[in-house]
């Protein structure tokens, strides 16, 4: 059974453009799906529609069968946390414990048990020495994994990230990113990360591209950089890797590995049966 | 703009720190009215003294305080002037050519700047030794009994408490977006009144709209996190009142009773 359902979801700002424009598509539990598309194409505006921060025009969105409408999202709340782009704008306590035991305070988590979790999860993003720093004091990157200790500690099942690693310099977008990954392929926990890493997406299960508002495609991240070209027609990048096999087909060598290290092995392996 | 002293928290250990805070908000309403009432100048040299203990206890240089006065002295320059120009009782202490300047117009402004200095320490004291979160729990708990008239205490204490957590982040916007405009070629320094007014325009036009947009997603962070306007939540910081607490309100009261008795007998 999908954890997320997004049943012909439809969301419009103004009367002239759809934001969200008849999205369906399902997610599974425990996959990491990447969303990707250019700027306006819908990617944030669903992401908010999905932790319910925006409310569905028309079409269900349906969080383990549960309705995300107002009378359910509470509860779908402490299942699902996001993680916006811009860290500064989400830190709401003081020091960096304050900031994690939020949403413990909003989740009613007695004050006694509080410390043992803020340090469990300040621990779980490598901060356990910083949590009596002020925001101001901390890096980029320790701002963002601070935002995912305060939603880990609210222990979802879900958890957005939209365009989390946008704003952070490169140190700061490696740590935010392995940190994912890690969520990623430890827990049980499903994440939908938005974003324009193109080489992000290919350590995903799944990948959904929008356009204008429409779901454009929605397949595994291998299968959608075999159409370079229709991303192309999108403005949209494809990996370095998908690149370098593009080029080579066009000299009709055909590579199958999925990394960098796995295509130059079958080229030195090709060139010496030569 | 960095340099600004006043409200600023020093995050040091010490006896006035551990204070508190609800405390600390009492002892300055409490200090605040002593400050008001006499008519001495022993009283304010009384006052001053028990000051001066309080910042030794709490470990703040003098130099902290006098730079918190720095704010206010266009204010009391300005009011020099206002009370040597309105009041004109009392003996002529001295003339700037033929305009004579009153001794009660140059007692009365003394009087009132040394009670604005007072008051300026005593806050200063209060906000330098009370972690920002903590002071608006003590708001808070003081604003609790409004809420029998459906006063928002607690919406009140959570707004107090973002603002006091965004002022660095918005100093730092305010420099941003200065050296942005001073590169396009905005003076803020010289030029005339109009082309200050503009320039100034030119700062706060986008410092509201990057305020507006932070406020957006911070409600969305914070709804996100499931927080409700209203509804029960619990504390990771639960204050409590000690021994030493109590001792420090009754410090206080008895400064005050003091103060009153003063009009009386000095």
């Amino acid at each position: 059974m999908s954890l997320i359902e997004i049943k012909n979801v439809f969301y419009q700002y103004n009367e002239t453009k759809k934001a969200v424009n008849g999205v369906s598509f399902d997610v599974k539990q425990g996959d990491y799906v990447t969303i990707i598309g250019h700027n306006g194409s819908g990617k944030s505006t669903l992401a908010k529609l999905i932790a319910g921060l925006l409310p569905v025009k028309s079409g269900q969105i349906l969080i383990d069968g549960k309705e995300v409408n107002e009378e359910n999202i509470a509860s779908i709340r402490t299942r699902l946390g996001i993680v916006f782009q811009n860290p500064d704008n989400q830190f709401i306590g003081s020091t960096v414990k304050d900031d994690i035991a939020f949403g413990l305070e909003n989740k009613l988590v007695p004050s006694e048990n509080m410390d043992a979790i803020i340090n469990e999860f300040a621990k779980k993003v490598g901060l356990e020495a910083f949590l009596n720093y002020e925001p101001q004091n901390l890096s980029g990157g320790q701002k963002q994994r601070v935002a995912i200790a305060g939603i880990l500690a609210m222990k979802p099942d879900i958890i957005i990230f939209d365009e989390a690693t946008s704003m952070l310099d490169p140190k700061g977008k490696k740590e935010i990113k392995q940190l994912m990954y890690d969520l990623a392929s430890g827990d049980d926990i499903t994440i939908i990360s938005i974003t324009h890493d193109i080489e992000e997406v290919l350590q995903s299960d799944d990948c959904i591209v929008l356009n204008k508002g429409k779901l454009f495609m929605h397949d595994k991240p291998e299968n959608i950089f075999m159409h370079a070209e229709k991303l192309r027609e999108i403005d949209l990048d494809v990996p370095f890797i998908e690149k370098v096999r593009e080029t080579f087909g066009k000299h009709k060598i055909k590579l199958k590995a999925q990394d960098l290290k796995g295509m130059v092995d079958e080229l030195c392996r090709s060139s010496s049966k030569r | 703009m960095n340099d600004l002293v006043f409200g600023k928290y020093i995050p040091i250990d010490s006896e006035m720190h551990k204070l508190d805070p609800r405390a600390k908000l009492i002892g300055l309403f409490l200090m605040i009215g002593a400050v008001f009432v006499p008519k001495s100048w022993w009283v304010f040299l009384a006052i001053a003294l028990c000051l001066a203990v309080a910042l030794l206890m709490a470990k703040i240089g003098i130099r902290m305080i006098v730079q918190s006065f720095k704010p206010m002295i266009m204010m009391m320059i300005f009011l020099l002037v206002i009370n040597s120009l309105t009041i004109r009782t009392g003996d002529i202490l001295f003339t700037i050519g033929s305009f004579a300047i009153y001794k009660d117009a140059i007692f009365n402004t003394l009087f009132v700047i040394v009670r604005l200095l007072l008051m300026i320490s005593i806050t200063t004291l209060l906000t330098a030794t009370t972690n920002p979160l903590d002071l608006t729990l003590g708001i808070e708990w003081l604003l609790k009994p409004l809420e029998a008239i459906r006063f928002p205490a607690h919406e009140v204490a959570m707004m107090v408490s973002i603002a006091l957590r965004f002022i660095p982040t918005i100093i730092e916007e305010t420099m941003r977006i200065m050296n942005a405009q001073k590169s396009r070629g905005v003076d803020f320094e010289n030029g005339r009144l109009s082309e200050k007014i503009s320039a100034i325009l030119s700062l706060i036009v986008p410092l509201f709209s990057v305020a507006f947009e932070r406020a957006y997603e911070l409600a969305d962070a914070m709804e996100a996190r499931g927080y409700v306007p209203g509804a029960k939540r619990t504390r990771y910081h639960v204050l409590k009142f000690r021994f030493k607490d109590y001792l420090f309100i009754f410090i206080c009261v008895v400064i005050l009773a003091g103060s009153i008795a003063s009009r009386f007998y000095l």
